[in-house]
C-alpha cells in the first residue's frame, strides 16, 4: 500500500531500475541519480499517480532507454553470455590442442578417436549405474544394497535390473536416430549425475575395503583396544609363543605386532606368536615388589568355573598380588 | 507504410525541441516538459524529456547546477553552454530546411 508520496516514488523508481536490470550498475544509477527529484516534481503538478500520468514503470524504462541513448561515451561492457561463450571457446581450443598432441599415444590422430572405441564399455557402465540408481530408488527394505542392484536383498532382481539396465543401454546406444537438442542436453546431464552416483559410489566401496583391513565394520569393536594377547594354561602359567586361530583355521592377528622394552626401546615382533611382549604380562609379580610368590603363581590362577565365565582379563584384581590359589575367585579348583 | 504520427516525428526532433526549450531561460526537467507542452507538443512523454536532458548533458551540450527549493526538494537546472548554442542553431537550419522541403512537397500535391 502507498502511504506517502515519496513511497509511491521510490516504488516507481525502483520498478523503473529493475526494468533496466540488464544495464551496468554505474549506466544505471548515473541514469536515474535526478529521478525521484523529478518525480517529486511530476507528483506536486496535479493529480493522479505515477502510473496514471506517466504509465506503466516498464514503459517509462522503455521510453528512457530509447532517449538517454549512451551518447556519453560508455561502452558497453561485455556481457555476461559473451564472456563465458569466450571462456568456452578458450578452453575448447587448449582440449583440442591436448587432444592432438596425445593422440600419438593411442596410435591414433587424437585422443579422443581412442575415447570413441571405449563408447560400448562406457554403454555397459551407464547401464549398471542406471540399475544401482533404480534399485536405490526403489528399494525400501533398508538393507544394504552392496554392490548389485538389489531390490528387497534379492539377487535375482539384482541380475533382471543389471541385464536389463545393461542391454537397454546398449540398445539406446546403438540407435541411429540423433536426439533434438534438448533431449540431447538432458542425456549429457543424466551421464553427469550418473558419473557422480559413480565416483561417490566407488569412494564408498574402497573406504569400506580398507576400514575392513582394520577391523570388522562394525565400529563398536570390543577387540579395537587391544594391542596385545596373553595365553594361560589352566594352572595360570602364561603360554608363551601361542598361536591362536578361528574356526577356519585362519591365524587370528590382534594387536600391534611390536614391542616397547622396559627402557622404551622400540621392536618389529616378527614371529606372530602370542604374546608379542612377554614382558607385559599383566599378572607378572612387579619386579621391584618383594614376592615370595612361586612361578606358577604369576599366572591369573587356576581356571575358573566356567559358569562363572570369568575372563583371565577380569581376574587380576583379586589374584596376582596374593599369588595364593586360595583367594581366586573360582571356588572349585581344577588340576591341582 | 509508417503512419505519420507526432510520436514518430518527435522521436527525431527532441534533442533540437529541448534545446529550443532552453535558448532563453535555463530550466529544470518538469520545467522543460510544461514550456514543450505548452508549446504544442502535448504528447511528449516525461521520460523522453528526462532521457533527452542527460544525452544532451552527457553529450556536452548543456550544463547543469542545482538550486535549493523552498518547498519540494532541490531543482536540477540545465543551460545551454556554448557547444549547445551551436547545435541548436546548426540543427535549427537543417529542420528549418527539411520543414520547408517537406511544406513545399505537400503543397506542389495540393496544387497538383
Amino acid at each position: 500500500m502507498i502511504t506517502t508520496a515519496q513511497d509511491e516514488i521510490n516504488l516507481y523508481v525502483f520498478a523503473v531500475r529493475a526494468a533496466l536490470g540488464d544495464l551496468p550498475e554505474s549506466l544505471r544509477d548515473e541514469l536515474l541519480e535526478d529521478l525521484p527529484e523529478h518525480l517529486a516534481e511530476v507528483l506536486a503538478d496535479g493529480d493522479g499517480s505515477l502510473t496514471e500520468r506517466l504509465g506503466s514503470p516498464e514503459a517509462y524504462a522503455a521510453d528512457l532507454r530509447t532517449t538517454a541513448g549512451f551518447v556519453g561515451g560508455f561502452p558497453d561492457p561485455p556481457t555476461r553470455t559473451d564472456q563465458f561463450n569466450e571462456m568456452r571457446d578458450l578452453a575448447l581450443a587448449r582440449l583440442r590442442a591436448v587432444d592432438l598432441r596425445l593422440g600419438p599415444l593411442f596410435g591414433a590422430t587424437r585422443a579422443s578417436e581412442f575415447l570413441v572405441l571405449l563408447r560400448p564399455a562406457w554403454w555397459v557402465l551407464r547401464g549398471y549405474l542406471v540399475a544401482m540408481v533404480l534399485a536405490w530408488a526403489l528399494d525400501d527394505s533398508g538393507q544394504p544394497i552392496g554392490l548389485l542392484p538389489r531390490i528387497g536383498g534379492s539377487e535375482v532382481v539384482a541380475l533382471v535390473l543389471l541385464a536389463a539396465g545393461v542391454l537397454g543401454s546398449i540398445w539406446f546406444g546403438r540407435r541411429s536416430l540423433p536426439l533434438s537438442e534438448w533431449p540431447q542436453r538432458a542425456l549429457y546431464a543424466g551421464s553427469v549425475v550418473l558419473v557422480l552416483v559413480a565416483l561417490a559410489g566407488f569412494s564408498q566401496a574402497d573406504s569400506n575395503r580398507r576400514d575392513a583391513n582394520y577391523s570388522d565394520v562394525n565400529y563398536d569393536n570390543p577387540y579395537g583396544s587391544i594391542e596385545d594377547l596373553f595365553v594361560y594354561d589352566e594352572q595360570g602359567r602364561l603360554v608363551p609363543h601361542a598361536r591362536i586361530f578361528d574356526q577356519n583355521g585362519n591365524p587370528l592377528r590382534l594387536g600391534n605386532a611390536s614391542c616397547y622394552d622396559e627402557e622404551g626401546n622400540y621392536t618389529d615382533v616378527e614371529t606372530l606368536t602370542y604374546p608379542y611382549c612377554a614382558a607385559r604380562d599383566p599378572f607378572r609379580a612387579p619386579s621391584s615388589a618383594p614376592s615370595a610368590s612361586p612361578s606358577w603363581a604369576n599366572g591369573p590362577g587356576p581356571v575358573p568355573d566356567s559358569s562363572a565365565g570369568v575372563a583371565p582379563s577380569a581376574v587380576p584384581s583379586v589374584s596376582p598380588s596374593a599369588g595364593s590359589p586360595a583367594v581366586s575367585p573360582s571356588p572349585q579348583v581344577k588340576g591341582r | 507504410m509508417h503512419r505519420v504520427d507526432t510520436t514518430q516525428l518527435l522521436k527525431g526532433v527532441l534533442d533540437l525541441a529541448c534545446l529550443a526549450a532552453l535558448r532563453d531561460d535555463d530550466g529544470y526537467g518538469y520545467d522543460i516538459l510544461r514550456r514543450l507542452r505548452m508549446a504544442g507538443l502535448t504528447e511528449v512523454g516525461d521520460a523522453s524529456v528526462y532521457g533527452t536532458l542527460r544525452r544532451l548533458f552527457n553529450a556536452g551540450l548543456l550544463t547543469t547546477y542545482v538550486v535549493p527549493s523552498d518547498e519540494g526538494p532541490h531543482r536540477k537546472y540545465y543551460a545551454l553552454n556554448a557547444a549547445g548554442r551551436a547545435e541548436l542553431q546548426r540543427s535549427g537550419k537543417v529542420w528549418h530546411g527539411f520543414a520547408c522541403t517537406m511544406d513545399d512537397l505537400l503543397r506542389e500535391r495540393e496544387t497538383a
